[in-house]
């Protein structure tokens, strides 16, 4: 059983968080609320990402599990306003998802399960430095690193507390640090990780550009990004496991 | 079995030079296999998928050349990587120069769990990877061999992971060594499983039942509804050969068709194949009709797909290469050209392989199966070459491409191209012609002439139709000059005018009209064969001989 209703945009800003990263996925229809933990065919990035009952209008469902091709879903949910809500309802017998905006009623066919991508085991990480910056920070490292390399390295100066971004291209090098007053956090230890702009731009794509974005980061190890949506009642943790540099 | 270990015996494989050893190395390779032995039957062929298996990775190289690129490390792309594979041809080197494993994934960072990849897994992703089909696929299958290739810790790893992918492995194993080392490896007779693979095509189910159950496991191993085997193919070949051979020949038309094999379960569904094997049902449902309301027992018939015009009239080839394995507007093209089968073999009947009897008997089981005369081939045995030659004369005017003739007693040998078939091809004419003419040579053969015209008889002198400088070695032009400077009636320059005294037999490709030589002919290629001692001019082939032999060829 599941039937309930949210705001077009916490649903658009859910399935963003994913479809950043695999086009389907399996969704648990909690009693608290939803939970989507998907990886990308490569297992090198993940996302991992909770919905609490309380960001819905209204929630009532018993644990089922679905999967849905995300595409499709967020091209529906992108026939709303901002403003509009949204009913979901399961039907069980067809196993398909109705979906009413205002007037317009869609049915969705949904995916069997079993045949997405198994959901990853969580990494077990113990990362010793932790950056609090604003959304629009990632932004522009990104932005910067794109123009030299398809690399970024992220790392935490400990002694200098400093978060800093290198990548280094065949001709030109990006480097930009900020100090701790720059930042909104900054737990410092030594780290630094090299990772694929490729996954980072897709990820940078689900951030907020005016929230905090929590990274966590050790040395050659995966790093861990946090951001809370629907105004604190949805998490999304992406972990991105890093390039080992052989020199 | 870890890929690691896999890769390690592939690189002592293709450093293997004897064929004995390198099948010895694979009977270690299988005897050491484990589960995985099915697999493994495959991948040292770089396959993945069995080889009647619908099943495809449809990984070109650009797909691969991505994924390396992605996997090889910052700022190299797939540009680079087709850069250095111009270098080598190898995409195996290539990826393996690159240091693909670099990039981690998640699993490494998993407590207790083992990252390294297994020849199971890289079978599964690899499986799961096929499967992949739609819009987006593509950027799913580069990331599915991207995560593969992070994984891979060693430099044989990557290499033979991206052959394999590719379907080449290169270390020189390939069918039969795959065969040898099955028997090697759980010491069952080679004859065994040659014939278990050729009614199953399945090196891993071989393999597997060779180890499990030996010999009675292998005899075991039937022909199965739905699973194609290759089709036994024809050489080139003559009455004469099929005549010395055998006591008699089985003659039938040869269709200008495409070949198929056709899988019929009446208590399932009809499924046709090409000799690839490769499934093209959907491109031809008036076949599969046509074998549901005409056969109503399990079989497999050997044919070929004709298409017809509306009196049921053979049409040219390109006419059905419209309608194989065509995936869309199959019922449009339906009525644009219509397709028919002509059976002419019968593999399996109610339960039964018929691989072993004989020719005859398996087309009289044929006829006895479907109830329509016209979709079975029209078989004659005869020794009279007479006879053959006017069965052939009878297909050649209904528009067929020619006759087959098999050995009425051989049985059908799946995926051979034997003796026991053959496409009869057409005599090489030759024509007995008169030199009535030459040319000096040139360089090295200046003293001697090199080139001559050739002319054929009219009812009152001679018509010249080409000239022939080839086919001669320096002890043959003496000798012609010899028998040809007695009869020199005139020089000028380079050319000599001879009177007609000598023949030579000469083959050619074709006679083509030309309006060259006086004849209004010419020959395509024309090349001596030999001096006609016996013949005089007045023996020599007339004109009109060559005017029959024109319009026959057209």
């Amino acid at each position: 059983m599941f039937k309930a209703i949210v705001s077009a945009d916490t649903l658009r800003d859910t399935l963003d968080s994913v479809s950043v990263l695999v086009d389907e996925c399996k969704i648990h229809l909690n009693d608290d609320g939803i939970e989507i933990r998907a990886v990308d065919p490569a297992n090198v990035g993940m996302v991992d990402l909770t919905l609490s009952a309380d960001a819905f209008e209204s929630y009532e469902a018993d644990g089922g599990l679905i999967g849905v091709d995300l595409s499709r879903l967020e091209d529906i949910a992108g026939m709303a306003d901002a403003g509009q809500l949204v009913q979901l309802e399961l039907d069980e017998e067809t196993r398909k998802l109705h979906i009413q905006i205002e007037g317009l009623e869609y049915t969705l066919a949904l995916i069997d399960p079993d045949s997405i991508r198994q959901e990853p085991d969580l990494p077990d990480l113990d990362l010793p430095a932790q950056v609090v910056v604003e959304g629009a920070d990632i932004d522009r490292a990104v932005r910067a690193a794109d123009m030299v390399s398809d690399h970024i390295a992220l790392g935490v100066d400990a002694e200098n507390e400093r978060f800093y971004v290198d990548a280094e291209g065949d001709t030109d090098d990006v480097h930009l640090e900020l100090e701790r007053e720059d930042l909104i956090d900054l737990e410092a230890g030594d780290a630094r990780s090299l990772f694929s702009l490729d996954y980072l731009k897709d990820m940078n794509k689900a951030f907020p550009k005016d929230a905090e974005v929590t990274l966590e980061l050790g040395e050659e190890f995966p790093v861990k990004m946090h951001f809370d949506f629907a105004e604190g009642l949805g998490s999304v943790t992406f972990m991105l496991a890093p390039r080992i540099q052989s020199n | 079995m870890q890929f690691a270990e896999f890769a390690a015996r592939a690189t002592e494989i293709e450093a293997e030079p004897a064929d004995l050893e390198t099948v010895a190395l694979v009977a270690d390779l299988f005897a050491d296999a484990g589960d995985d032995l099915p697999v493994l039957a495959r991948f040292v062929q770089g396959r993945v998928f069995p080889a009647y298996s619908e099943r495809k990775l449809d990984v070109g190289p650009r797909l691969c050349r991505e994924a390396v690129a992605r996997a090889a490390g910052p700022n190299v792309d797939a540009d680079d990587v087709e850069d250095r594979l111009a270098e080598t041809g190898d995409i195996g080197g290539v990826a393996a120069s690159y240091d693909v494993g670099g990039q981690r994934g998640l699993g490494a960072f998993t407590d207790g769990d083992d990252d390294a990849l297994s020849v199971r897994e890289v079978y599964d992703e690899l499986a799961g990877l096929a499967a992949a089909a739609g819009s987006g696929s593509e950027d799913e299958k580069v990331a599915t061999l991207f995560g593969l290739l992070t994984r891979c810790e060693t430099d044989a790893e990557a290499r033979y992971l991206a052959r394999l992918v590719l379907g080449e492995m290169r270390i020189g194993v390939g069918e039969g060594a795959v065969r040898d080392a099955v028997a090697e490896a759980f010491d069952v007779p080679i004859e065994a499983v040659a014939r278990a693979l050729q009614v199953s095509n399945d090196y891993g189910l071989v393999a597997a039942t060779a180890r499990e159950r030996g010999v009675d496991g292998l005899a075991d191993i039937h022909l199965e509804i739905g699973r194609p085997v290759k089709a036994m193919l024809a050489q080139a070949g003559s009455v004469a050969d099929a005549l010395d051979s055998w006591r008699a020949a089985a003659v039938e038309v040869k269709f200008d068709g495409a070949r198929v094999q056709l899988h019929h379960d009446p208590a399932g569904e009809t499924r046709v194949f090409s000799r690839n094997m490769e499934d093209v049902t959907a491109a031809l449902p008036e076949v599969v009709e046509f074998a549901d309301a005409h056969l109503d027992t399990a079989a497999i018939l050997d044919g070929e797909v004709v298409a017809v015009d509306e009196a049921g009239a053979p049409l040219p080839f390109q006419e059905v290469l419209r309608r194989f394995r065509r995936k869309h507007d199959v019922e449009r093209m339906r009525e644009e050209v219509r397709v028919e089968l002509r059976a002419f073999d019968c593999l399996h009947a109610a339960g039964d392989d018929l691989l072993d009897d004989p020719l005859l008997a398996r087309h009289e089981t044929l006829a006895d199966l479907l109830d329509d005369t016209d979709a079975v081939s029209e078989l004659i045995v005869s020794d009279d070459p007479e006879e053959i030659e006017a069965f052939e004369a009878r297909a050649l005017a209904a528009g067929h491409e020619g006759v087959m003739l098999k050995d009425p007693e051989s049985a059908y040998t799946p995926g051979k191209r034997g003796k026991q078939w053959l496409k009869r091809k057409p005599d090489v004419e030759t024509l007995d012609l008169v030199v009535t003419g030459a040319e000096w040579g040139e360089g090295r053969r200046a003293e001697t002439l090199g080139t001559f015209l050739l002319s054929a008889r009219t009812g009152d002198g001679y018509a010249t139709i080409g000239k022939v400088a080839t086919g001669l070695d320096d002890e043959e032009l003496a000798d012609l000059d010899d028998r040809l400077a007695p009869h020199v009636r005139d020089e000028d320059g380079q050319t000599v005018d001879i009177e007609p005294a000598v023949v030579l037999e000469v083959g050619y490709e074709e006679i083509q009209r030309s309006p060259t030589y006086s004849s209004g002919y010419a020959l395509r290629f024309p090349r001596f064969l030999a001096v006609r001692d016996d013949k005089d001019p007045a023996d020599a082939d007339t004109l009109a001989r060559v005017e029959r032999l024109a319009e026959k060829q057209s």
